[in-house]
This record gives structure tokens, sequence and C-alpha cells, in this order.
């Protein structure tokens, strides 16, 4: 749930050795399940605080432990696996198709028949209008801006005959799609509609309804307990779904405490950084224990574009061609998270668009200290290079205090740096006002990821490059017109020209610099088949894998069984 | 009487002070709750932040003062209102507080009668073994942090011997009931934590009741006792440390705000889901409503206890009445 990237205790944990292993061959696939009922699951994912036993879908600070258990989505978008087309993969689920027309502005779902809330009433096309219509009520819910967004805001949801729900749209909204099927959580009318709507959101529902694969038995401050729902609609007779009894969520408030139970073999899935995960993790049991570390987003340099130094092109050249992205990830971050590319595209996640010609810009720093003295620039007695005016190339990196890898990473950076006469200092902040400065522009240099991924680089770059962030997540604030048009396009396109306007804003990337990728921020998972099959593995990447990651782990959780 | 009136009033001077500055403070923090949000918890879109705001009331343009005479009001009646996750404050507070009160109390009291005692038996055979070992080097240990102290016992009783657990306050998966079993996982989750607070903090008691009984010794009431032929021991216990004992019965409470301060740390330190770690969250989160009441549950512990203090001391020391 929590971002911290965890040293808390490294002290504790012991000193971090590098351990460069790679993942074991997996073995969590669909073999040896015989169809049968049992077993009890536990999880392993630091929270930092104690359950409030709360499970209000639409509040962000709980939200985990009731999306994917308990409420479901209309549709599953697999972010890791894409179609040869490059469209992501659909796993149709409340609803069991859906398709556009007028241009992108008109989304048909049909939604599915036969299922039922588990209080035992129906569900149906009405509960999916009246999920929406809440999020219009109370904006408060509407987490993912489809009523008053920048660009392409629904404008209408409606019944159309018994089982269809029409989505209107003012603009091609194609990209919307991922946060109507899969980002929201199907809540039931019966139930929801009985409270004050426009103080949804600070609705407690202590005792969740849904349609999920299982229901909240019993909740504490330390534990949730969650049971398999026997009416399920899924299951089949002689095929039940889900296969696990029960499943248990503890409260852990430190990721020491987390990673030893894992450790102890007392949890099979885990979504921990775990340092020297080879020893302290996979070598206890190497035959049953593995880990997945699949990158989903970039974790970047941001220049502040605004900052005339570090408007400079010839300067971000420099800075990108200074950086050994492989000596980043293997020293900084134990080689875990992947060096990055300048063309934005994060691999192999989202290799379907990534244009190998423009990923030009390789690690020379001879070539860095050519580029600034072509720009101008002259090596001053201390060895840092400064322009005409005497501006020194001296600036200091914003990061977060606590992310011990990226301070390791940082280190890195702030000598490959220093060996082409640019000189850094790191200056650590808590996340809060480190999000405050970032999005406010009051940073020089500033280390950081976009807040979540989606279906293909065009949700990482377009928060990251789009002029209508600045001010939220274009932390760099670059500002480009044509780059802008390219992002407006996008929702209207067909596949083949989706793939061109990413190729386009790749090469943006690789050009013009706004950002500079030095590694590939990866999900933390690992998990223990002693008990358990059926988990997502590299070679079937049918799902994001970590616990947090919603609505994903329900479909881990209807595909898991018992093993024998 | 008019001491009491003075410090009464001295109370609610200082009191409003706090209040105040506990109002001010937060809001001069970087960042508001809806971007607290964002930076916390992860899988949340950018483009929640409006929702958010809606959310929080963020960017709500209220009267400052309003806001400040509406905040001194819901302190008297307690009402707190909703934490970031939207569990009421009282709840989410009363749920964590037996857990320190416990912790702190126990700890308190063993490192009071630790530091008493060895103050006590130190004074007596003044320059003895026991006097050149223990004071010095319990009082070294208590200026160390008690966080790097709880570091030291968690790396040599936890992760190197694995006697201890590391962090919580019972085991995973344990289910509270008054079980035997429970309670002693309880006392072992709490052990290391306590520890680390006794430790640092019975050097403090120490000091002070090792000079008073010094200063007490020499009194003649003492030497009329040894003149009288009475045992020794009802002599340190009855004469001299029955004396000895005031100042440190009053520094008792005052050093409750210093414990509790502590326990912020410790309870850090070992995850231990109390009071003080709840602080740590709250202010990490941004979360105002629940940092503000736990601001005000330390603040008014530590006054009301000096208050006490106060009224002790004038119980029984008369020359305060007439101050």
């Amino acid at each position: 749930m929590r971002r911290l990237k965890p040293i808390t205790l490294m002290v504790v944990a012991g000193v971090l050795a590098a351990a460069c292993g790679s993942a074991s061959t997996p073995s969590g696939g669909n073999t040896g399940n015989t169809g049968k009922v049992g077993g009890k699951l536990l999880i392993d994912n630091e929270s930092g605080s104690t359950w409030t036993c709360q499970f209000n879908p639409f509040n962000p600070s709980v939200n985990i432990t009731s999306i994917g258990f308990v409420y479901e989505p209309l549709e599953f978008i697999n972010i890791l696996q894409t179609n040869p087309d490059g469209t992501p993969k659909v796993t149709p689920w409340l609803a069991t198709g859906s398709s556009w027309s007028n241009g992108f502005t008109t989304l048909t779902m049909t939604i599915r028949s036969g299922v039922k809330w588990s209080d035992g009433s129906p569900f149906s096309a009405n509960d999916v209008v009246y999920t929406f219509d809440a999020l219009k009520a109370d904006s408060a819910l509407d987490l993912n801006a489809l009523w008053a967004a920048d660009s392409g805001p629904l404008t209408n949801v409606a019944l159309q005959g018994t089982d269809q729900v029409v989505f209107t749209f003012n603009a091609p909204a194609q990209s919307y799609f991922y946060y109507v099927a899969d980002q929201t959580p199907i809540i039931p009318q019966h139930v929801w509609g009985s409270f004050d709507q426009s103080k949804l959101d600070t609705q407690a529902d202590a005792n969740p309804v849904g349609t999920g694969p299982y229901l909240m038995s019993n909740c504490s401050q330390d534990n949730i307990k969650y049971l398999r729902n026997t009416n399920y609609w899924q299951s089949k007779p002689g095929h039940p779904v889900p296969q696990v009894a029960e499943v248990d969520y503890p409260a852990f408030l430190s990721n020491t405490s987390a990673n030893l139970y894992l450790a102890q073999g007392q949890a099979q899935w885990g979504a921990q950084y775990i340092p020297n995960i080879q020893s302290y993790y996979i070598n206890k049991n190497p035959s049953t224990r593995h880990y997945w570390f699949p990158p989903t987003l970039n974790v970047s340099l941001f220049p502040n574009l605004t900052n005339p130094l570090l408007g400079n092109l010839a300067v971000r050249q420099a800075i990108a061609m200074a950086i050994d992205r492989s000596q980043v990830s293997q020293r900084g971050e134990s080689g875990y998270e992947p060096a990055a590319n300048q063309t934005g595209i994060v691999l192999p996640t989202y290799k379907a668009w990534y244009d190998k010609s423009l990923d030009t810009l390789t690690y020379s720093p001879s070539k860095a200290e050519q580029t600034l003295q072509s720009a101008g620039f002259t090596k001053g007695s201390d060895g840092v290079y400064a322009n005409a005016q005497g501006q020194k190339l001296s600036f200091t990196i914003k990061s977060i205090s606590g992310y011990t890898d990226w301070d390791a990473s940082l280190q890195v950076i702030t000598q490959e740096l220093k060996a082409v006469g640019i000189e850094v200092t790191v200056q650590d902040e808590t996340s809060t006002p480190y999000t405050n400065d970032t999005q406010g522009g009051n940073f020089q240099l500033a280390y950081g990821e976009m807040p979540v991924a989606g279906p293909g680089p065009y949700y990482e770059l377009r928060p990251m490059l789009f002029s209508g962030s600045i001010g939220s997540t274009n932390y760099e604030r670059y500002n480009s017109k044509a780059t802008d048009a390219l992002f407006n396009q996008y929702s209207g396109a067909t596949p083949a020209q989706q793939l061109q306007i990413i190729h386009q804003i790749s090469g943006v990337m690789a050009q013009d610099l706004p950002v500079i990728p030095v590694t590939e921020g990866v999900d933390w998972y690992q998990y223990d088949t002693t008990a358990f099959g059926g988990w997502p593995t590299q070679s079937d990447p049918y799902a994001q894998p970590p616990v947090w990651a919603t609505p994903d782990n329900g479909l881990v959780l209807t595909r898991l069984y018992p093993v024998s | 009487m008019r001491y009491i009136t003075r410090r009464v009033g001295l109370f609610v001077v200082t009191l409003w002070a706090a209040l105040t500055v506990n109002f001010i403070i937060p809001r001069v923090m970087p960042g508001n709750e809806a971007t607290a949000v964002l930076a916390t918890f992860r899988n949340v879109n950018p483009a929640a932040l409006h929702a958010l705001q809606i959310e929080f009331g963020v960017n709500v343009h209220q009267n400052l003062v309003v806001t400040y005479l509406q905040y001194l009001a819901n302190c008297f009646t307690g009402q707190f209102g909703l934490t970031a996750q939207r569990v009421p404050v009282l709840t989410e507070i009363a749920g964590k507080l037996p857990w320190t009160l416990a912790l702190v109390g126990v700890t308190t009291i063993i490192a009071f009668a630790i530091g008493t005692l060895v103050g006590v038996l130190s004074a007596w055979r003044r320059g003895g073994r026991l006097d050149g070992i223990l004071p010095p080097m319990l009082f070294i240990v208590a200026t160390f942090p008690v966080f790097f102290v709880g570091l030291l016992l968690l790396f040599v009783f936890a992760v190197t011997l694995n006697w201890l657990p590391l962090s919580s306050n019972y085991s995973i998966g344990a289910t509270p009931s008054l079980s035997l079993s429970f309670v002693g996982d309880v006392l072992t989750h709490a052990v290391l934590p306590g520890l680390s607070l006794v430790i640092v903090t019975a050097g403090l008691w120490i000091y002070s009741m090792r000079n008073n009984m010094i200063t007490t010794l020499a009194e003649d009431y003492v030497k009329m006792g040894r003149a009288k032929g009475l045992p020794s021991w009802r002599i340190m216990t009855d004469y001299a440390a029955r004396n000895a004992i005031l100042p440190n019965l009053t520094g008792f409470a005052m050093q409750l705000g210093y414990v509790l301060g502590g326990s912020i740390l410790v309870e850090y330190t070992f995850s231990y889901p109390g009071l003080g770690y709840l602080f740590y969250t709250s202010t990490t989160d941004h979360d105002l409503p629940l940092m503000q009441a736990l601001f005000l549950v330390y603040t008014l512990a530590v006054l009301v206890c000096v208050l006490l203090a106060d009224f002790l001391t004038a119980g029984l020391d008369p020359r305060t009445r007439d101050a």
C-alpha cells in the first residue's frame, strides 16, 4: 500500500550485500490443479499502519483491501500483456464485452447476467449505471476524474435495453476505457443507494457486499480474514472458483517484520522489497520460492526546464550521456531494477511500443564533455563547468528520504556527473514536501517516477509530458504544443496510429530529453508454491502480480489453487 | 489558596498556548491531506487530486478566525472528526491508547523503582563498589537516544540471538484474549521496547535520588537515629530515603512528558502500534485531524501531570502554600 521503499531497519536486516541473482525457474503455471478447494493463503505486504476495517472501494487509503477481493471491475485490463497489435489484453469480467462507436465517443458495454451480490440479490446493469452516477453525485469518489477531466470527460451513462450500458463522452475517449472498465469497482445499488449520496466518500462500508470471489469474514486492527464466496459467479459444477478457502491479510507495520514473515515461510504471497533476496528468501527453499519483478515505470531524473541552465539542451544531453545506467542499476538497485532507455519505453513490459532506431543515446563521458564545451561551457579550476556568465553547473537533486535504493543510485549518479564536471548534491525530503516541491516546480533536479502505470507507455508519458499536467505530474514543466497535439490525438486513433504517436513521443524523449530515465521501477513480488499453484509468472504474466495492484489481485485470487 | 489559583491560571494559559500552536503548525507544514494521500498510497491516479481535495475540504477557503474558534470548541467537546482514512479520530486513539499507556506506565514504574533503589543503595554506601559502577554506567546510558538503545537491543536479542520478536505488540494471527498464551505473547513482545525505555530513564532517577539521599544523610535526625542504635536498614529506609524521595515523587509527574516523547521513538523502532506510532504515521500522512487530536492528548497528559505535581508539592510542603 505504502510506496515507501524501505530500509527502515536496514541495520537490523543486516548489511545489504549485492546480490544479482536472477529469478529462479518459475513453476507457478497451471499444472497439477486437481480442482479441489482448501488451504489458507497468507498475504505479506507492508501496510505501514494497522487496518481500519473500512472497505470503501473509493477511499484510496483503504481500497486495496476490498477491490479484487469483494468488489470487481467490468473488465480486466492487463498492463503487462499486449495483443499482437499492441492493444492491451482485456478479460471480460462483470461485462461480457464492449465496443466503441461514433468515433470513440460512445462506449457500449454488455453486462453479464446470472451474477449475484454476496447478499443474494441479483446483479444487473442498473448497478453499473448507479456506480457511475454515484461518482458524478459525489465528486470525491471520482478518483480517475471521469466526469471532470481536462479532456474527453464522460457526459452521460445510461441503460440501454436491459443488459447494456452506454457511456457517452464529449471527445474521443479510448484512453478512458482503462479507467471505466478496469479501475472502477462496481457497487450494489440496493446497499449504497440507501446511504447519503453526497457523503458516500466517508461511508465506512464495514460489511462490504460485492460480487467478488471472497467475503470479508472478520477484521481486526492486525488482520483481515476473507473466506471464499461459495456462490461466486465463475463457479461451475466440478470447477469451483475460487479454490483457496481462506485468505488472511495481516497488517505489517514495518518492512522488517513483513520480510521476516516471508522468510520464515509463513506467508505465500509477498509484495516486499527484500535486500539480498537470494540468500534471505530464495535460498531457504529454492525449489518452491520464487520472485518476479516486472518493470512498469521509469525512475528518472527530472530537470526543471524553467532553470536557465537545465533548460539548455546541451546540459541535459551531457547529463544523460554521463550517466552509466547499467552501473546505476547494478550498484544502486542491486540489479533488481533494470537500466532504462532514453526513449521512455519501459522494457520488456512495453516492448511492442519500442522503436530501437530512436534509442541512440549511449553512455559516453567524453562526448558529454565535448557537448558542454561546444555549447560554450568551460571547466573551472574546481573541475566544474560554467557558462560565459560564470554560472556553474552545480545543482541539487531532490529525492525521497527512506528510499535507500534511490539514495544508492543517486550516489552513483553523483560520482558519474562529477567525472564530467557537473556538480550535484542530493537533498532528501519526506514524501509530502517532496510531492509538493516536485509538483510546484520548487527544485533544480528531482529523482522520481510517475505515480501509476497503465496499459501502455501513454499512461506514463502523458502525465509526464502533457502541458496540462504542469502543476501535478509534469514535474519538469515541459511545454510543447506539438507534443500536446500528439497526446490529444491518441484517444481517437486506431491501434496502428497509436503506435505511431508513441514512436513520435519517444522521439521527443530522445531528442529533447525533457526527462532523463535512469532505471526502471519494478513491482516487488514473491510467491511460494509449497501450498498453492497458479501464480502469475514471467512466462505467464496474466496479471500485475503484487497484491496491492487492484483489481489484478482479484484475477490472481480466482486462479490460485491448493496443491496437495 | 493563592498558590493553587495561580497554578490553575498558568495551566489554562499554557493549555491555550499549546492549542494555538497545535492549530498553527499543521497549517504551515508543506502540503495538505490530499497531496499526502497521493504521496503516500500506491496506485492512486494523479487525477484523483481534485476528488481528494473535495473529500478533505482542502480548497474550501474558510475564514481562519472562524476555523480557529471552531477548532477550540471542538477540542473542548471532543469532536475531532475523521482521520484521513475516514475513521473517527477518537476510535483510532482509543484503540491505541491502552498499548502505550501500559507500555509507558509499566516501564516508568519499573524505571522509577530501579532508579530509586540504586540511588538509595549507592548513596548509603557512598564510594563503595556499587556506587562506583552502577550510577555512572546508567547515567551514561541515559544520555543515549532511546532509538539507539532500541536498535542495539533489537540487533542483539531479536536478530542475532533470535530470542525475542522483532516488532509489533503480539504475534500476527494471534487472537486477543485473556488466555495465558496470549498474555505471554504480549509480554514477550513488550520486553524489548520496555527494556529500552527502562534503560534510558532509570539513570535519571538514580542521579536525583542519590543526591537527595546524600543531603538527607547529613541531616541531624539521621545522626540521631544512629545514636539511638537503630538498625541501619531502618535508618536508610525510614529516616533517609523517605525524606529524600519527596522531590522524586513530584519529578515523577514531570518525567512523564519525557517518557511519552521517548515512546514515539521506541514505538517507531519496534513498530509497536500505540499512540506514538500513530503520531508518527499521522505526521507523515499529513493527517491533520488525527495529528491535532494526538498533540492535544500528549499536551494534556503532560500539563495535567505537572498540575498534579504542583498540587502534590503544595500538600507536602507547607512553605509553597504561603508563597
